[in-house]
């Protein structure tokens, strides 16, 4: 039995799907990944099916001579990260149900923001004393692509 | 909202990973944090973001422009238009910018203070105690494969530079 991923970027310019089972899903620490991201990790998933694009399609960034990272150039998300031509990684929080898949592995963990490992010692914050409450708030006019395929994009608005 | 956090002194430096976008920031907001949210995970790939205030009056933009979505009514999402580096989050009414962590030259000395957006937390997050460590970068990869990432990376030092030519991205 095979379950299908699907995810895409915010926008929804680019979407893909791709057969499972995740073959496997990582963290790495490196500092290419944090700054590519602008994070404190990146966050991996990789297949052995192939990925299909299903609209649009990634730019593409050589960030060294082995690796491309691919993006949506309409809105930036990150979304792959490409070995030589092998089959590229794609980022978990870029699929439409990211907590399906669970790293098992870390890489450089030698280069750990110190909060990785510790984020119990966050202390949680409630909704409404930052400005990203009026981002959540405003869900509702959200430009962001919904957590599925759809037909038609922008059905509505879109990249202004 | 305590403002007795230790934040490191500005001015503080960062910018994407190609190099075409850099910033200055004169002084850091008391509100590093990271956020589970659905729209911040999917506007940056990944389980959370992780962003840092800057007054807009302590904000450069030394090269470069960022080009902006509009994720929802009010707010724009920053990122570099050559290689995607996602920078910023900025709310249309709000007197500063939350800045990507990541994208500072040393994002180290940023210490994380909340985490917010709980409905959206990652399983995995944020206690890594229990993912296997698959050791440094050099040790995962192999050494041939990292040295043929240093030796050709492209990726613009975590420091200002004089004369930067980015590499160009390629449109699909």
């Amino acid at each position: 039995m095979s379950t299908v991923f699907a995810g895409g970027c915010q926008c929804g310019a680019v979407r893909y799907r791709v057969d499972g089972p995740v073959r496997f899903a990582s963290i790495c620490n490196c500092r290419m990944c944090q700054k590519a991201l602008g994070n404190l990790f990146g966050a991996w998933a990789e297949f052995d099916a192939d990925i299909v694009w299903t609209r649009g399609a990634p730019t593409q960034f050589r960030s060294s001579m082995k690796v491309q990272r691919g993006f949506c150039s309409q809105c930036g998300t990150p979304l792959t990260y490409q070995w030589g031509d092998g089959q590229p990684s794609l980022t978990i929080g870029s699929f439409d149900h990211p907590n399906e898949i669970v790293p098992t592995g870390e890489l450089a963990r030698d280069n750990r923001h110190p909060i990785v490992g510790h984020g119990d010692q966050l202390v949680a914050q409630e909704i409404g004393k930052t400005d990203e409450e009026r981002d959540i708030l405003a869900v509702l006019h959200s430009f962001q692509h919904p957590d599925r395929d759809t037909n038609r994009w922008p059905a509505n608005g879109g990249r202004q | 909202m305590s403002d007795e956090w230790p934040m490191p002194a500005g001015p503080l430096t960062g910018g994407c990973q190609c190099g075409a976008v850099r910033f200055r920031a004169e002084a850091l907001h008391h509100n590093p944090h990271v956020c589970y949210c659905r729209m911040c995970q999917k506007a940056t790939g990944n389980l959370f973001a992780a962003l840092v205030g800057v007054r807009l009056e302590h904000l450069t933009w030394a090269r470069g422009t960022p080009a902006r979505f509009r994720s929802s009514e009010h707010v724009d999402r920053g990122f570099c238009p050559n290689c995607g580096t996602p920078l910023f989050y900025q709310h249309d009414e709000s007197d500063r910018v939350g800045m990507s962590i990541g994208a500072f030259d040393e994002p180290h000395r940023i210490s994380l203070r909340w985490q917010m957006g709980s409905e959206g937390k990652h399983p995995s997050m944020f206690d890594l105690g229990e993912v296997e460590s698959l050791g440094t970068t050099e040790i995962a990869d192999g050494e041939e494969a990292t040295t043929a990432i240093r030796l050709s990376n492209n990726q613009h030092p975590d420091h200002d530079t004089v004369d930067w030519t980015p590499t160009r991205s390629t449109q699909p």
